[in-house]
């Protein structure tokens, strides 16, 4: 937050603050462009294709390559959607006070949207290191593609067009995004957002009384951050998903493919996580702190605070396991069909499923053991000195 | 009771390490009400949670019927807080997302306490059981805040500034019903205060100045919080 002088509200720190969205971005790009140039270079030299077997072989690839940019990029591109409206209602809680003050002072919603539109600054670093990560990838890529010689040797070339849509415009489009969401959460009487109103509006219902307090401060936490609830199914999803995924590509595909999937799915499932933990836990620090001072144990308020994500986590895992492998059947049956040496059956691979699922639980519950003790070192006084 | 012998806390380090409390010794009797007046930065508030458990001391020692502050772990002075503090800021620090009576309940809790309805009734906020705070006005808040805190049975109540944010008519109010609570269940009381005439009320009056304790005097004369000046 800047001086009230300043017109801009959000400074460019605040905007590469948003790092998960910077690696979203990155992975979605990475991933995209390289399958694309991969996809235009092919389609140059589609003359010299020959033969039946390879014909079939270069179709193959097209599709695969379609396929692997739309579902991964797609997928990325709406969590970053999802991250990014996330980021703004929490930037816009999290500073009502001096939100509220600007706008008390008679700043306009729009001069204060404005500055959120260097969240477009953190797409852009994302997709410019995802752009150049592709490029250092691409010789690799294209060598392990073609690996039985079937097509002719290429090598990577610059298509502009390529980078305008993968790195211009999702920045240009996503300062779009930042400033018009951000007006819409603006609207809304500064005294709300002095109060803190805003935070709590529609949050607040008074439901049924639970067995004792650690549940029923368990499910008002749910309810106050709908969207992490989002956030930790789509981390396990994601987990879930392409860890799984990953050992089938390498069999079906290739070890490159396999490996690539993996470190995606690592990295988006960790990202997400820890933005959603740690929003967790800010959003929560005052209340942990007091029931700290109160003489609940570390152990309470880990139950009471993050226990209540446990379902959402193993429901999204369980989904991520479903939808990889529907995924990977019709991907077999269309792409691979034609193909010989790959089998065109795909069928459940459960001991992969269950290695995965430990990981996850031991993964999973770790993570959350770490949180829950960073509460016991929680400075108590902190609290008094706001 | 509370015997706390030659008390120091620094702050910083290096050149930047300032002496908080320096030496500060007292005696302070079961049911006593204590009150801690003093320059804004004469150490107060660092006293008082010293003496509660939320911030350890440097040197010195802390004594609750023979038990050592000082020495406790973390998981220790937790159960302490548990078994015997409660707090009541300036601030109130509601549960933002939780109605009057989950707040409450939050304290009573501790103290499988399932009769802390009448705590609400007791302050007036019998009719706003279902309010959440952000509905609530400054002074009622702090009724909330200590209906929460007399919820858990406490032994020893700490209150650091509790009618600093509310206007005269509202924090005499919030001060009658704390004193009301204080002679009916006859906790021990520790309050800071900047207000020099709030002392009437006490039975035993600190006054603090560079972190070491300038005055110590009881209070024969012992007035309610409507016959005090503001
Ligand atoms: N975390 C800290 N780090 C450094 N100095 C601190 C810290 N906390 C308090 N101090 C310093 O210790 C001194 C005593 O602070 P304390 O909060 O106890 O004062 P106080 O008497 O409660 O004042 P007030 O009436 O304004 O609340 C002050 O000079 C303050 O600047
Ligand atoms: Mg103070």
């Amino acid at each position: 937050m800047r001086s009230v002088g300043d017109i801009m509200v959000v400074g460019l720190k605040d905007g590469f603050k948003m790092f998960g969205i910077s690696i979203m971005t990155c992975c979605a790009v990475t991933v995209c462009n390289m399958f694309m140039n991969y996809y235009l270079d092919l389609t140059a030299v589609e003359n010299l294709v020959t033969g039946e077997y390879a014909r079939a072989f270069y179709d193959a690839q097209l599709m695969n390559s379609k396929v692997v940019c739309s579902v991964s990029g797609g997928c990325l591109l709406a969590t970053t959607v999802i991250m990014l409206f996330f980021y703004i209602g929490h930037y816009i809680n999290s500073h009502g006070m001096e939100i509220g003050i600007l706008k008390a002072l008679g700043y306009s919603d729009i001069k204060i949207a404005k500055g959120f539109s260097v969240f477009g600054a953190s797409v852009f670093s994302g997709c410019i290191v995802g752009y150049l990560l592709s490029f250092s990838l691409m010789p690799k890529f294209y060598e392990l593609q073609n690996e039985e010689g079937l097509l002719p040797d290429i090598s990577p070339n610059f298509h502009l067009p390529l980078f305008l849509w993968t790195v211009i415009a999702p920045a240009g489009f996503f300062a779009l995004i930042a400033v018009g969401h951000s007006l819409i959460k603006l609207k809304q009487p500064c005294v709300n957002l002095l109060k803190g109103i805003a935070r709590t509006k529609g949050k607040n219902r008074n439901v049924k009384d639970k067995k004792n307090f650690i549940s029923d401060m368990r499910s008002s936490v749910l309810r106050s951050r709908k969207t992490l609830v989002f956030f930790i199914a789509f981390s396990s999803f994601c987990f879930g998903t392409m860890i799984q995924m990953s050992s089938s590509m390498r069999e079906l595909s290739s070890d490159m493919m396999g490996i690539m999937i993996f470190i995606i799915g690592i990295a988006l499932a960790f990202t997400t996580l820890y933005i959603a933990l740690t929003a967790v836990i800010k959003s929560n620090l005052k209340n942990i702190t007091m029931m700290r001072i109160f003489g609940y144990s570390a152990g309470e308020c880990k139950r009471s605070v993050l226990d209540g994500y446990r379902p959402a986590a193993y429901i999204g895992f369980l989904i991520g396991s479903v939808y990889q492998y529907i995924l990977l059947k019709i991907m077999v049956e269309i792409v691979f069909s034609e193909i010989e040496g790959i089998p065109a059956e795909f069928n459940f691979d459960f001991p992969v499923f269950f290695i995965v699922l430990l990981s996850f639980i031991i993964i999973y519950e770790g993570i959350m053991l770490i949180y829950g003790s960073g509460m016991r070192k929680i400075p108590l006084k902190q609290i008094m000195s706001e | 009771m509370i015997t706390v012998k030659n008390l120091t806390k620094y702050y910083g380090t290096g050149d930047n390490k300032f002496k908080a409390l320096d030496g500060v010794s007292v005696n302070i009797n079961e049911g006593d009400f204590v009150v801690i007046l003093g320059a804004s930065g004469s150490g107060k508030s660092t006293f008082l949670n010293v003496i509660s458990g939320l911030e350890r001391p440097d040197g010195g020692n802390i004594d609750y019927d023979g038990k050592k502050l000082e020495n406790m772990n973390e998981r220790e002075l937790t159960e302490f807080r548990k078994n015997n503090t409660a707090f009541i800021f300036q601030q109130y620090y509601l549960l933002p997302h939780l109605n009057v009576d989950k707040n409450v309940k939050m304290g009573a809790a501790l103290d499988k306490n399932k009769d802390y309805k009448k705590y609400i009734e007791a302050v007036g906020l019998g009719d706003k059981i279902k309010k959440f705070p952000s509905e609530l006005s400054g002074g009622e808040q702090q009724r909330v805040s200590i209906a929460r805190a007399l919820a858990k049975n406490p032994k020893v109540l700490f209150l650091d500034e509790p009618t600093g944010a509310l206007d005269e008519k509202t924090g005499r109010q919030i001060l009658d019903y704390i004193i009301k609570l204080h002679k009916e269940q006859g906790f021990t009381m520790i309050m800071v205060t900047h207000n020099q005439n709030i002392a009437e009320t006490a039975n035993k009056i600190i006054k603090m100045n560079s972190g070491k304790i300038t005055e110590m005097h009881e209070n024969k004369n012992i007035k309610s919080a409507y016959e005090i000046g503001w």
